[in-house]
């Protein structure tokens, strides 16, 4: 069951839309390619869409702040958009945090402070 | 050939993400892949069951167009009440569910089964998505740690008919050393998989949390979650 989650390229930002339930294997390739690409075409930015992501929890947000850790070290901003109010609300309950990454709430805001659009 | 999965894929498409769905279909187990033309009544009854209670808490609207047009994909018979719901509804205090846990896949289910139920139960929404978030966590630690165990739902009520959801998370994994324990309640344990978190994000989303864990023996988490009066 390879699997491989789709990275799209708008300008110079790389967009990877999560839609499918985030596990291990499949986090560090998504991890390692997005790195690969961000290298390559000299990203600036790099979004992950989550608004299809109906529960976050330790696991999954420390998955996302590794990405954007990862990808921070190259110089790139990763942005987390599309998180659900009541997603927003249990993490907070849980005191985790989503520390190396920005949110933005749509995927169009992010591409604005990414001075994309 | 029409199997149940694909039909009803292609009904839901759009409205309810393939996450989900996936899960729906994770619920219905083998009949999910049977082709539509050999189920039986009762097959369709459970699947339409099933089906009803998935839509009716994950699409955002017309979720009563959706059932009946799953009902007709599925050639429910003249007779059969579609789209009548209610009338089919469980008693409130259903017998206690207890989902085994083994894989990955597992916790995906126990989160959606864990949602449904803190949804039937008449928790609220966000209660309900803090309900998935526990049990995703306490599957997650059995997938990582134990390696198999089991999470069980019950439905409780008071006497002053305010409702609750007990989760009890059991395995007979290695169990946590009292050193370990106290790193983790202090926040200190990093583990190398998880953020070292899980059972803390549990303790702060639950109402009542008791821990049981011996080394050797395995882990037993118990868990309520109350509702509003």
């Amino acid at each position: 069951m390879e699997q491989e989650l789709p990275i799209i390229q708008i300008r110079n930002c790389l967009l990877v839309s999560i839609q499918t339930e985030l596990h291990d294997r499949l986090a560090l390739d998504l991890q390692a390619s997005l790195m690969e690409r961000v290298r390559t075409v000299n990203a600036r930015g790099v979004i992950l869409d989550v608004s299809a992501v109906e529960i976050i929890d330790s696991y999954i947000t420390r998955i996302l702040n590794d990405i954007g850790k990862s990808v921070g070290f190259m110089g790139a901003e990763c942005y987390i958009v599309g998180i659900r109010p009541a997603v927003a609300m249990t993490l907070i309950e849980m005191g985790v945090e989503l520390d190396s990454v920005r949110t933005a709430l749509s995927l169009d805001l992010a591409l604005e402070r990414l001075e994309l659009l | 050939m029409k199997t149940v999965d694909k039909e009803i894929g292609a009904i839901l498409a759009g409205t309810i993400s393939s996450i989900t769905q996936r899960s729906i279909f994770n619920r219905l187990g083998g009949l999910a892949t049977t082709p539509v033309h050999q189920l039986t009544p009762t097959d369709r009854a459970t699947i339409l069951q099933e089906l009803e209670n998935s839509i009716r808490l994950f699409a955002r609207s017309n979720s009563a167009q959706l059932i009946a047009a799953c009902a007709k994909a599925l050639a429910a018979g003249p007779g059969s009440p579609m789209g009548a719901g209610t009338s089919a509804a469980p008693a409130p205090m259903a017998a206690p569910k207890k989902l085994p846990i083994e894989q990955e896949k597992d916790i995906a289910t126990a989160r959606l089964e864990a949602w449904s139920e803190a949804v039937r139960i008449g928790l609220t929404k966000f209660a309900s998505v803090k309900v998935a978030t526990a049990v995703s966590e306490l599957a997650r630690n059995i997938v990582f740690y134990a390696g198999k165990g089991s999470i069980e739902l019950r439905s409780l009520k008071d006497d002053r008919g305010v409702v609750g959801l007990q989760i009890i998370s059991s395995d007979q994994g290695p169990g946590i050393p009292p050193a370990k324990l106290e790193e983790i309640w202090a926040g200190t344990y990093k583990s190398q998989r998880g953020m070292g978190k899980g059972l803390v994000a549990v303790k702060k989303l639950v109402d009542d949390f008791h821990l049981d864990t011996r080394v050797g023996i395995g882990t037993t988490v118990t868990c309520v979650f109350r509702g509003e009066r």
